[in-house]
């Protein structure tokens, strides 16, 4: 009898589906209901899925070209065995980032529209163009895999025959694209806080994404070590953990240096709700990482590099959100927090970059198979590093959730006071009066208006607009444009209705009645 | 060559009739959005408010900057700056990124967030049509105290100095929208600063658009010098593979051929 093999339930597994499933039921309520699901509004039109869908996933992409440049163009190859998995990681990451953009935007149906409607003063316009060619080079960096697991000798060797020209475009269109995401924040210089707006700031993102590239290649590399069996080199991670240290302390440097130069560095310290979650990414996200990775015992053992990375990663998805949602909460008045819709998907997504790399590492050659077939085969090795890869699979998953908890109550925990204090800088609407008296001497005369006559009319009706007004408390809305036109644009109404209308008031109660058949007199005059 | 037009509006001078209010929702087709207008906000169906702040009556609406920022963020070029003034909204072409509503300094685009399948951005469109036919804008037709006030750009700038100067305990000294943004089809006059009256704090004087357009038009150098940079280091390290390589080879060949002689010696 043939046995089926079918996927065995896990609890990791089973929480995977649980978040696609709920994913997918949150994008038919979007697609059904429109983005009144969500929790943007017309102060706040951008919020989580810009955040983290736009900004966090695309910066996760910066692997992709960092290390194919290090290989492919300073020649370093002792950094190959990386490239496959950063480039994965990036092209999953921009595939991730168009369907979270087709759920993003108001209209996914035109998302073509840049193509042939140009604005090269856009800097929207740029990223949408980026990302599209972007995309596609990746596509063809990331095929090898895919025609080694299907045995297309020609098609592999003509993707190879054209790789250095690809990886060339690859960095010059992902260089762009990092830093044009910075750039699309300059355009609000009195909207976003100047703890994060800064005429550096395409520099700035362009330097942390390449040091979350880098973060996220050691993280998902021991994930899949441990889930698979599958990964690099240790002693490539540990260089892979000083490279991030390093440009770390330079993304540092440019940062405290911009905003000591900007003359606002004192705010940082200010008891705001920005300042302490400013705060929180500058110690969780740099310093502290950075500290653990110049120690060599704690950037030596797996869990220290592991963890070192994934505060890098998480640091940087905080300096994201930060600059995309927190630092423009004050100016838009509104404390914007997502809806179960928009955490769904973007957790949704997240699910599905794991699951889809996952795949990957089990069924393409991603990580090089020298190193698969010595852990694959229960071979202990002579890397006594390898030995503790042998620990059950969910530990490292757990390890990845726990640590990410108490980054995040870190983060809440450093803002908390400020949360308390935080003000919108929106005035609200006071109802005092207003001293309309010299006003009213602009007040224009209202001219008489004659009203047309029905065949039946008793006599010539001449409207007094004046006599009908408040003048000390003028109200135009009471009578238009509801009941009154106020534009002559069309044909008048018919003589009936425009008497019916009269009778709005005077019913007989707030004025006299229309009905009154012996006042006819009051307002229809005999000539 | 088309006169710039635009409106001034005049807080000392606005008696929070709603007139405008009303024009503006009969002639754009707008349905009923508020019991009281004066709680009203902007809104899809909403494009110009009177609120009540700090004892003054302030409009609120698109201020149709003279260099518009959701102009020049919008990718597909939903949205155009019209000679005679008015920022005009296409919405055939919009794909709902929403960039404009984020980079606009007054908030002033809404987007119609209820609408599943083809929500648009609406935000005040100046009467573009009944400035083509020569007339006023809605609101400013039928303000019954000429708080809104309809004309030449240059002229009504020109008014409100004049205003100013004439009255000068009755105005705080400053024309918004002269300088802001790097000027505006919408000029404001009141007794006190715009700002304390809903308007944005810190607005720059200069036009917004060049902040991100500088920066775009460095990518085409940029872009330039990183790819020839890109392909001398890769000759350079290419290069010194290849000598790195054939001088392994060299050795190895000299090696493996010194041990052949050894071996054809022994022969002799």
């Amino acid at each position: 009898m043939r046995k089926i093999n079918l996927p065995k339930i896990t609890f990791w597994r089973l929480v995977l589906v649980a978040i696609l499933l709920a994913g997918a039921y949150a994008a038919w309520i979007r697609f059904t209901q429109g983005l009144i699901v969500t929790n943007l509004s017309d102060r706040s039109p951008w919020g989580l899925w810009i955040g983290f869908s736009v900004l966090c996933v695309i910066a996760l992409a910066a692997g992709g070209f960092t290390i194919s440049a290090v290989v492919h163009v300073l020649n370093l190859e002792n950094f190959k065995p990386v490239v496959r998995s950063t480039i994965l990681t990036a092209f999953l990451g921009y595939s991730l980032y168009v369907v979270g953009l087709l759920v993003e935007l108001g209209r996914p149906y035109n998302v073509w529209h840049p193509i042939v409607m140009w604005n090269l003063h856009s800097v929207m316009f740029e990223i949408g163009m980026c990302a599209m060619f972007y995309t596609t080079v990746l596509m063809f960096e990331f095929s090898p895999m895919l025609f080694e697991r299907l045995k297309w000798q020609k098609a592999l060797k003509t993707i190879k025959a054209i790789t250095t020209p690809l990886v060339f475009i690859g960095v010059l269109l992902s260089t762009m694209h990092q830093s044009s995401l910075g750039t699309l924040f300059l355009i609000v210089p009195g909207k976003l806080h100047p703890l994060w707006y800064t005429p550096r700031l395409p520099v700035l993102f362009f330097v942390s994404a390449v040091a979350l590239g880098l973060a996220m290649t050691i993280f998902e590399s021991y994930l899949s070590m441990r889930v698979f069996r599958r990964g690099l080199h240790f002693e490539l991670l540990t260089k892979l953990g000083q490279a991030v240290a390093v440009v770390l302390i330079l993304y540092f440097i440019l940062k405290i240096g911009d905003l000591y130069f900007r003359g606002v560095l004192a705010s940082a310290f200010e008891a705001s709700y920005e300042g302490r979650i400013f705060l929180a990414e500058i110690v969780l996200g740099i310093l502290a990482p950075v500290s653990m990775l110049l120690i060599p015992r704690l950037r030596k053992n797996q869990l220290g590099l592991f963890i070192a990375a994934l505060m890098v990663v998480l640091g940087v998805f905080l300096n994201r959100m930060n600059v995309g949602i927190t630092g423009l909460d004050r100016s838009s008045g509104v404390n914007y927090f997502p809806s179960f819709v928009e955490l769904a998907i973007t957790a949704a997504i997240i699910a599905a970059g794991f699951l889809l790399f996952g795949l990957a590492v089990k069924y393409l050659q991603v990580f090089p198979r020298e190193e698969m077939d010595l852990v694959a085969g229960g071979q202990r090795s002579t890397l006594p590093a390898l030995d503790a890869w042998s620990q059950p699979a969910w530990s490292a998953t757990t390890l990845a959730l726990v640590v990410g908890i108490i980054f995040t109550a870190a983060t809440l925990a450093l803002s908390y006071d400020g949360v308390r204090r935080r003000v919108p800088n929106v005035p609200t609407p006071d109802g005092g009066p207003v001293d309309i008296q010299n006003a009213l001497t602009h007040l224009k005369q209202f001219e008489n208006i004659p009203i047309t006559m029905g065949k039946s009319s008793p006599g010539q009706v001449i409207f007094n607009h004046t006599r009908h007004l408040n003048a000390n408390n003028p109200d135009c809305a009471q009578c238009h444009p509801g009941l009154f036109r106020l534009l002559p644009t069309t044909a008048d109404v018919t003589p009936e209705k425009k008497m019916r209308q009269c009778g709005t008031c005077h019913d007989g109660v707030k004025a006299v009645g229309i009905m009154r058949k012996d006042r006819c007199d009051s307002c229809h005059r005999k000539s | 060559m088309v006169t710039k037009k635009a409106l001034l509006f005049d807080s000392t001078m606005c008696i929070g009739c709603g007139a405008c209010y009303g024009a503006c929702k009969e002639k754009n087709h707008l349905s009923v959005t508020a019991g009281n207008f004066l709680q009203d906000d902007l809104s899809v169906e909403t494009y110009t408010v009177v609120n009540r702040r700090q004892h003054q009556y302030i409009r609120r609406l698109c201020m149709h900057c003279e260099e518009p920022t959701c102009v020049s963020v919008c990718p597909v070029g939903a949205l155009v700056k019209t000679e005679a003034g008015p920022v005009l909204y296409e919405e055939s072409k919009c794909m709902g990124c929403r960039y404009c509503m984020q980079a606009c300094p007054f908030t002033v685009p809404q987007f119609e967030w209820k609408n599943p399948v083809s929500p648009r951005i609406s935000k005040c469109n100046l009467c573009h049509d009944r400035i083509e036919a020569g007339l006023a804008t809605a609101c400013a037709a039928v303000c019954p105290t000429g708080a809104t006030k309809f004309g030449s750009r240059d002229e009504l700038v020109a008014e409100a100095r004049d205003r100013i100067r004439k009255n000068p305990e009755k105005y705080y000294e400053h024309i918004f929208g002269l300088k802001e943004v790097g000027g505006t089809s919408v000029l404001m006059l009141a007794a006190v600063p715009l700002e304390q009256l809903g308007y944005p704090t810190g607005l720059l004087k200069q036009p917004l658009p060049p902040l991100t357009r500088e920066v775009l038009h460095k990518l085409p150098g940029v872009v330039g010098i990183g790819g020839v940079l890109m392909c001398g280091v890769w000759w350079i390290t290419n290069r010194r593979n290849q000598v790195q390589r054939a001088a392994r080879e060299e050795k190895l060949r000299a090696q493996t051929g010194a041990e052949s002689n050894e071996g054809s010696t022994k022969d002799a």
